[in-house]
């Protein structure tokens, strides 16, 4: 039972690192990120390639992983938002599709269609504790994700670079006004949504393993969670994910783990047609 | 026929006859047209190089049938749905299950296909519809992924992972449709009927009403418009064009399995759309084509072609933001003003269209 619930918990927790990225750019530019779980595996597998195959010490690894990646997000900006930027959202969208057909792919032939992992930094051996086995990379996981999600709390309400990020998301316009370079602002975003993408890849890779194809769940997944906490809210999306991260390991467990994933989509459906705004919803007001 | 073929050919007639011609002289040039256009597609699979060719013109007009339809939802309602892949599933998986296992006859399996994707499509479309933008593509896909994991478990019915093998090929009464030539001329028919349901309903009052709802939902419900019971009705007309899609796709291949009714397929209908030119007939038909063709010419990019697919798809959206349809109106009216010095307005029909979501304003770094 406490098992499932932390197992879950971690799950949620990757979930969560995912749909925060996803709102980072939602709420900076509006668009949606289709390729944002190719970029949680993108992360995984620098990582493996860094750690595995060049051998570096874990810690380097996962710095030079994370800091790649911030590269990773420029570079996306740049090519698949930047010049789309006063396009229609579909546009975007597609765009996006486009980065993440092409990673899945090129991440084929980097890395081939073997799961890969590598190894935990706590070691693999489980902790017992009142007749059930915790893995130490599940609380790992949920640790470091509540720093994450503490640090960047501090960051965007204590930082001036933080109030700009903000400021850009809420009005580019006025924001402009006031010198803010909103372009950069944007590019800021795009970087340090990639680089939490790298963590969520870094965190889940030694217990779910990687996969060329595990960005389109994974992102699937995200969307559901920040969309049942109600899109554009942080600290619904947060609520929804862990939700979701603990309902699919109760469900899987318990029910089916065939249609684990259907009941992650049954809630979101209910959930939209009951609240349409998601349980935290965001207010929009209807423009005429 | 000559009408039709303004649509297929828009180079062709698109201009317009000078204003000198008259009546009769248009009328010629569209028969001529038209006249053209048809010897062209009763001729054209004759000048495919292989069965192969063949076989994916064959898959292109089944894709130009569920873009049309994915046109009336996305393209001229405005309403983003990433779940058409449920509706082409259901469509195959009706037919073939029904001609499979209860031998019905291809019509009777062709007929349950739609008869069940305008019924599903009205009992998914009440509730979803009302939601807009994210949300509603968020909806569509959480749709779309309950039809795809009960596909994949409901082991009894659909077959489970392994799909449903042995469908046969569709058939009239004794009229067996077997090979690829004969398929190409079903499938020809049912893409010129669906153009031109498509056609006809693009001036129809029905149409005009789903492009009012996308540039103003509320100003189209202020001129007393029913919004949500349009939207309901163009998103299962749209199931439908999905469902025959379906089915006819299923005929020709023999075999249908979960993997193609996933997200990904969506995204595929989606792209050709979009990358074809939404909202106009013409861009479906380019768009349906061109990317059902443009991995073969990727393949000689060996392991590399699908990475290669993937950046074409950037590429082109980053470049050709309106689709092919976008391109070519530019470079005709570049023509024109050339000519005459009139100005007149381009503009992407999902321009205006915008997700409810926060506007980004024009940006420079």
């Amino acid at each position: 039972m406490l098992q499932l619930v932390v197992n879950g918990l971690a799950m949620g927790c990757i979930y969560a690192l995912v749909a925060l990225g996803f709102l980072l750019i939602y709420q900076a530019v509006g668009a949606l990120n289709f390729a944002q779980g190719e970029l949680v595996m993108l992360g995984g597998f620098l990582g493996i390639s860094l750690a595995v195959g060049l051998r570096l010490p874990l810690l380097v690894a996962f710095l030079g992983t994370i800091a790649l990646m911030a590269l990773v997000g420029w570079v996306f900006q740049r090519v698949a938002y930047y010049p789309l930027r006063d396009k229609p959202f579909v546009a975007v969208i597609i765009s996006t599709v486009g980065v993440s057909i092409a990673l899945r792919n090129g991440a084929l032939l980097l890395w081939g269609p073997n799961p890969l992992s590598f190894p935990s930094l706590l070691g693999d051996e489980p902790i017992r504790f009142a007749d059930s086995s915790i893995l130490p990379q599940h609380l790992f996981i949920i640790a470091v994700t509540l720093v994450l999600l503490a640090a960047q709390y501090l960051f965007f309400t204590r930082t001036a670079l933080g109030h700009q990020l903000q400021a850009t998301a809420q009005d580019p316009e006025t924001a402009r006004l006031m010198g803010i370079p909103v372009g950069r602002m944007i590019a800021a975003t795009f970087m340090l949504s990639a680089a939490m993408a790298a963590v969520a890849g870094l965190l889940l890779a030694p217990v779910f393993f990687v996969t060329t194809d595990m960005g389109g769940p994974v992102m699937l997944k995200a969307f559901v969670a920040s969309i049942i906490g109600g899109f554009g809210s942080i600290p619904g999306a947060i609520v929804g994910a862990l939700f979701v991260g603990v309902m699919e390991t109760f469900v899987a467990a318990y029910v089916s783990s065939a249609y684990k994933d259907a009941f992650a989509f049954l809630i979101l459906l209910l959930v939209l047609f009951v609240w349409p705004r998601g349980l935290f919803g965001e207010k929009i007001s209807e423009k005429v | 026929m000559a009408a039709l073929d303004r649509e297929t050919s828009p180079t062709l007639a698109a201009p317009g006859p000078p204003p000198a011609a008259g009546a009769r002289g248009r009328r010629w040039r569209w028969l001529a047209g038209g006249a053209a256009g048809a010897a062209f597609l009763l001729v054209l699979p004759r000048l495919m190089p292989g069965s192969y060719q063949l076989h994916l013109l064959n898959l292109a007009g089944i894709y130009v049938i569920v873009v049309l339809g994915l046109n009336f939802i996305l393209g001229w309602a405005g309403q983003i749905s990433l779940g058409h892949a449920a509706f082409w599933g259901l469509g195959a998986y009706a037919s073939a299950l029904l001609t499979t296992r209860l031998g019905w006859p291809f019509a009777g399996g062709l007929v349950a296909a739609i008869v069940l994707t305008g019924l599903f499509g009205v009992v998914v479309g009440i509730p979803t519809l009302r939601l807009r933008g994210h949300y509603l593509a968020m909806a569509t896909v959480g749709v779309a992924e309950i039809v795809r994991l009960v596909l994949v478990n409901w082991e009894p019915v659909t077959g489970g992972a392994l799909g449903v093998k042995n469908v046969p090929p569709a058939s009239f009464g004794p009229l067996l449709i077997r090979t690829e030539l004969s398929f190409y001329y079903l499938i020809l028919a049912w893409a010129l009927l669906a153009l031109l349901g498509a056609w006809q309903l693009q001036r129809s009052t029905f149409g005009r009403i789903l492009q009012a709802i996308r540039d103003s939902e509320i100003a189209a419900e202020v001129m007393g418009v029913d919004a949500p019971r349009y939207k309901v009705l163009a998103f299962a007309l749209s199931a439908v064009y999905a469902g025959i899609g379906g089915c006819l796709y299923a005929h020709l291949s023999g075999y249908i399995s979960p993997d193609t009714y996933g997200f990904d397929q969506t995204v595929v209908f989606v792209t050709m759309l979009v990358l074809g030119g939404a909202g106009s007939l013409a861009g479906c038909v380019l768009g349906a084509v061109l990317l059902t063709f443009l991995p073969e010419w990727l393949r000689v990019l060996k392991d590399y072609y699908m990475v290669i697919y993937g950046v074409s798809v950037l590429l082109l959206m980053v470049f050709l933001p309106g689709g092919v349809v976008g391109l070519l109106r530019q470079a005709i009216s570049r023509r024109r003003l050339a000519i005459s010095h009139q100005p007149s307005a381009v503009s992407s029909p999902l321009a205006e269209s915008r997700a409810d979501a926060p506007g980004p304003g024009p940006m420079d770094g």
